[in-house]
């Protein structure tokens, strides 16, 4: 199966439907989306402070590793499959947006610094384990993180205004007919779409 | 409510804002989910430390210390871009359910986390000794963090507020 193929198969299954249909589900799925991805990013945050000398220098860095990451990982799992969910509604329109590929592209690059990390600073953590900053090569993968978190962040929110969500909005009673139209895709198929909603 | 809003939407600040739409406001928006992840790290933080399920080698005011400026500053960005947002699309902020009923719930965790602090200095043996094992007090930790939750999810809806149904008075007008 090509991907189009796929991307319409995932559009036209019954659990996109289903969320497509519903009257809050979508927004519902985005409010955990948010709420996984502060939690992602907040206890991130706080390992790459650590690993700058920033905050928490007096602790061990694997005990912060041990107590926080699973939180992260968690949060993480939360995130992504709320994710997925939001995408399998208009799957083809999140494909081939641009903020939405470059997301994707920073996720993977976040995956592949963490495994730096783990080649490099991860390797060594019992000499710098008590002393109040990583080695260059850890402080480097701390603020690519950091750069790249927020990069994500911000490609996320901006999907949204880029994109048109394929929902059943109540249209407001000033809805002109035309613009009603504009956010149906060219190809004609799949659900009516209503104009990007002022997010 | 609505006349308020609809005058501040004429002011010289949110036509800007509203001239500069499609990059200063997901630019702003974005920020303010920065300071939420910061706010909601820190203050989750601080929870697992009083459930007992994480940083156990701190003290409970140690723990404080180390993510309670973080929690101010990052309210402080907050409440810094979040006046932007009302100031750039006052109509759509302050006319919602979500946005008050947040607000609300805000001033009630902000509330808390002074009361604790407040406490914390006051008496920190007994925080650290015989209240920080209490079921209340950890059923209160786990509360504060679910209304945090709301707050974020409350966020969300602002821009979905017909969710209400008649309670928003956005589907009123």
């Amino acid at each position: 199966m090509d991907i189009a193929a796929f991307l319409k198969a995932l559009e036209s299954s019954g659990l996109a439907n289903r969320i497509r249909d519903s009257f809050f589900l979508f927004p519902l799925l985005e409010s955990i989306h948010v709420f996984g991805l502060a939690l992602v990013f907040g206890t991130i945050s706080i390992i790459d402070l650590r690993l700058l000398g920033i905050a928490s220098t007096q602790r061990s860095f694997k005990r912060m590793e041990s107590d926080i990451l699973k939180w992260t990982w968690g949060a993480f799992a939360l995130t992504a499959l709320t994710g997925t969910l939001m995408f399998i509604t208009n799957a083809r329109v999140y494909y081939h947006n641009f903020f939405f590929r470059t997301k994707m592209l920073l996720l993977v690059l976040t995956g592949i610094n963490l495994l730096v990390f783990e080649l490099t600073a991860g390797r060594t953590i019992h000499r710098w384990d008590t002393a109040p900053s990583a080695p260059r090569s850890g402080k480097a993968v701390a603020v690519l993180s950091l750069v790249m978190w927020i990069s994500i962040i911000f490609m996320g929110r901006i999907i949204g205004f880029t994109t048109t969500r394929a929902a059943v909005t109540p249209a407001p009673a000033s809805v002109n007919f035309d613009n009603f139209l504009e956010g149906v895709p060219s190809d004609g198929s799949g659900t009516a779409t209503t104009p990007p909603p002022k997010k | 409510m609505k006349q308020f809003a609809e005058w501040l939407s004429t002011t010289s600040p949110s036509v800007f804002i509203q001239n500069h739409n499609s990059w200063v406001i997901p630019t702003i928006q974005s920020i303010h989910i920065v300071g939420i992840g910061v706010v909601l790290g820190s203050v989750f933080m601080i929870y697992l430390r009083i459930l007992g399920w994480a940083g156990r080698d701190q003290t409970l005011r140690q723990t404080t210390i180390r993510f309670a400026p973080w929690w101010t500053g990052g309210l402080w960005l907050m409440l810094a871009t979040g006046i932007l947002m009302v100031i750039g699309e006052p109509v759509r902020e302050l006319v919602t359910f979500s946005f008050w009923l947040k607000m609300s719930l805000v001033a009630v965790v902000t509330l808390i986390a002074i009361v604790f602090q407040i406490s914390l200095r006051k008496h920190e043996r007994e925080w650290e000794e015989t209240f920080v094992n209490r079921r209340s007090i950890k059923g209160l930790a786990i509360l504060t963090f679910l209304i945090w939750a709301c707050i974020i999810v409350l966020g969300r809806l602002i821009a979905y507020d017909h969710v209400w149904g008649a309670w928003s008075p956005a589907t009123k007008a």
